[in-house]
């Protein structure tokens, strides 16, 4: 079943009323439910762009998009800010998690804008920092953190509301290789566990590796659409 | 809420400094507009303090025409059923007064003199100086021989409490009355006119001695409320129709009035330039802080904020700024307040008093405490924080989370 459909999607970033960049040229891409899959390409090629469209982040130029079959291009600001608490996570290449927040607060942070009981939300982050190796972490704040432990409770923040979908805009970037292929091992493992759909933007070869998709993105236009051999979705 | 106010209050730390100037600037302001209407009441403000310092009311009735020509017979009869049937506010104080122009004599020297019968009681709710007894007493109120007169007259007339005195006065009937005195007190005013020209006596001697019956010339009204004085004045003249005059202290003194009006323009403008100050420097706060985390607000909001909630955050912010530095600028402004209404914090001109628009002020300033007023003021600085930090809250909850993701 697709979680993300994207129909002839065109996006132009205008200043003062002139297009100053086209950044997505009619793309069309669809994504099945529990996908892990890799949005690559060169900078400048439309990666985050994309990404922030699936996300509902920022609204496409022409073209549809559905997420879950639900087409987001006639939301309000309102009913987009539920649909991403509700239904997509997201990682960002500079972690960024709320500096003021502990690792637990950051990660309470969404479930309690989904208005989850405080008992639930305790027992949901005790359990998920538990199983990511970062229990020991819950009362730091990001800044005394590392790079690798940042981004792990960013993963963690992404998917403890349980959402569809985890959007993770180059999430290895910063981070050095070994940090990078636990951090994506750890993802991958998410994703056979609770079938949560990734959708990787990213040029790190490591994280196209262990992608069973890989969506090449040139110009603002797909490329190529590779599938691994052995891919089950 | 709860956690909205937590992210806040953390968030105003992040840069201690500027939060502290911030604080700083907006609790100065209040302050300053606290002790500055504290020190414009002090001087104008209420009527009260410099009416008293005259003996004269907020609120003053008499016989149609007497103040043109203080005929004896230009009377109020039975003024005390008159006061028993006016409906004045709470807290109010009345007395009654004849009044005449007289001669006092003593062994030495003649003076011509304002006299004054009253009801010993009700006139020392009415007037500072006779209150103000600084040798011998006040007369009771069955002493129709005593007579209480201004220091600078005794001086003048060279008496002393026991010294006898002579009074001379024109009576209804077209005679010259006269009576003996026997001086039992010297009262001190801050008015040179009063404390020269006057004397007072018990009203049912000054009675006998104009050739009066239980009569009197004026009808002295003082309110708990200065502001209250022309709404009380009218509604008695409707009541009592037109063989009375009832003027209020504002009719009687113009000048006083508009004195009172100017000086409270002078603190709302004032308090609007403050006001002002404070509005932009947390203007500039939020804005520089908000603008400087965009990128945060875009994950906030990448995470399913709503716009609404990222408002409340920014407005949150400015809560606290606001809570901190109107509580420390409302104390710190309440206790100078508080320090200048027991030690005068300026001197006008020099001497002891200074008479000005028909009335009289202490040269020494001391402020009024108003704590009304003090709590008008920090709720102000409350609203104009709020206010001010909705644009740039506003501002950032309304942009795309993608542009905001964007900023560095």
């Amino acid at each position: 079943m697709p979680v993300i459909e994207v129909e002839h999607v065109t996006k132009d970033y205008v200043e003062k009323g002139q297009v100053t960049a086209r950044a997505l040229r009619g793309v069309d891409l669809t994504i099945e439910s529990g996908e892990f899959m890799a949005i690559a390409g060169p900078s400048g090629s439309g990666k985050t762009t994309l990404l922030n469209l699936i996300g509902a982040l920022d609204t496409a130029t022409s073209g549809t998009i559905r997420v879950e079959g639900r087409e987001i291009g006639g939301l309000s600001q309102a009913e987009l800010s539920d649909l991403r608490r509700d239904r997509i996570g997201f990682v960002f290449q500079a972690y960024n998690l709320i500096p003021v927040l502990t690792a637990a607060e950051n990660a309470e942070y969404v479930m309690e804008l989904k208005g989850l009981a405080a008992a639930d939300r305790q027992r949901r982050i005790a359990g998920l920092f538990d199983r990511m190796g970062i229990k020991e972490l819950m009362e730091t704040r990001p800044l005394k953190m590392s790079g690798g432990q940042q981004q792990r409770v960013a993963v963690a923040r992404a998917i403890v509301s349980e959402p569809a979908i985890v959007l993770a805009d180059e999430p290895t970037a910063n981070l050095d290789q070994a940090t990078g292929r636990s951090l994506v091992g750890l993802m991958r493992e998410l994703n056979r566990e609770r079938g949560i759909t990734f959708v990787f933007s990213t040029h790190d070869p490591m994280v196209l590796d262990q992608a069973d998709r890989v969506v090449r993105l040139v110009d603002g236009q797909v490329n190529s659409d590779e599938r691994k051999a052995g891919s089950t979705i | 809420m709860r956690t909205v106010l937590k992210i806040a209050w953390r968030s105003i730390w992040r840069n201690r400094r500027r939060t502290l100037i911030s604080m700083s600037a907006v609790g100065l302001g209040l302050l300053l507009v606290i002790v500055y209407s504290g020190i414009m009441a002090g001087v104008f403000g209420e009527a009260k303090e410099q009416l008293d310092n005259i003996g004269m009311g907020h609120v003053e009735i008499t016989a149609a025409g007497w103040r043109a020509r203080h005929l004896a017979e230009q009377n109020i009869p039975s003024p005390a059923a008159l006061v028993a049937r006016l409906d004045l506010p709470p807290r109010s104080d009345v007395g009654w007064r004849v009044v005449t122009r007289a001669l006092l004599s003593s062994a030495r020297a003649s003076e011509g003199v304002e006299l004054e019968g009253v009801d010993w009681a009700r006139e020392a709710a009415l007037s500072a100086h006779v209150r103000d007894v600084r040798s011998g007493r006040r007369p009771n109120t069955d002493d129709r021989g005593g007579i209480l007169i201004g220091d600078t007259l005794a001086e003048r007339l060279q008496v002393r409490v026991g010294s006898k005195v002579r009074v001379m006065a024109q009576r209804a009937d077209g005679e010259i009355g006269a009576e003996l005195y026997r001086v039992r007190g010297i009262f001190h005013s801050l008015s040179p006119t009063i404390a020269g020209h006057r004397v007072l006596v018990g009203a049912s001697s000054a009675q006998t001695l104009v050739g009066v019956g239980e009569v009197a010339h004026q009808v002295v009204i003082q309110l708990d409320r200065a502001a209250d004085a022309d709404r009380v004045a009218s509604r008695l003249r409707a009541e009592l129709g037109p063989r009375y005059q009832v003027l209020s202290y504002g009719d009687l003194l113009p000048m006083l009035r508009n004195i009172e009006r100017f000086s409270d323009a002078v603190v709302w403008i004032a308090a609007i330039f403050v006001y002002g100050l404070v509005g932009l420097g947390i203007l500039n706060t939020m804005l520089m802080s908000v603008m400087e985390r965009t990128r945060e607000f875009g994950v906030l909001r990448a995470i399913g904020t709503r716009p609404g909630r990222v408002v409340t955050q920014v407005l949150g912010e400015s809560f606290w700024i606001a809570t901190l530095a109107g509580a420390a600028g409302l104390l710190a402004g309440l206790a100078v307040t508080w320090y200048g209404s027991e030690h005068a914090l300026l001197t006008i001109g020099g001497g002891e008093a200074l008479e000005y628009a028909g009335t009289v002020l202490r040269s020494g300033v001391k402020t009024r405490v108003s704590l009304g007023a003090a709590f008008e003021a920090a709720i102000l600085v409350y609203v104009m924080a709020l206010v001010t930090a909705l644009y740039p809250a506003r501002k950032v909850a309304r942009m795309p989370p993608a542009r905001a993701l964007r900023s560095t």
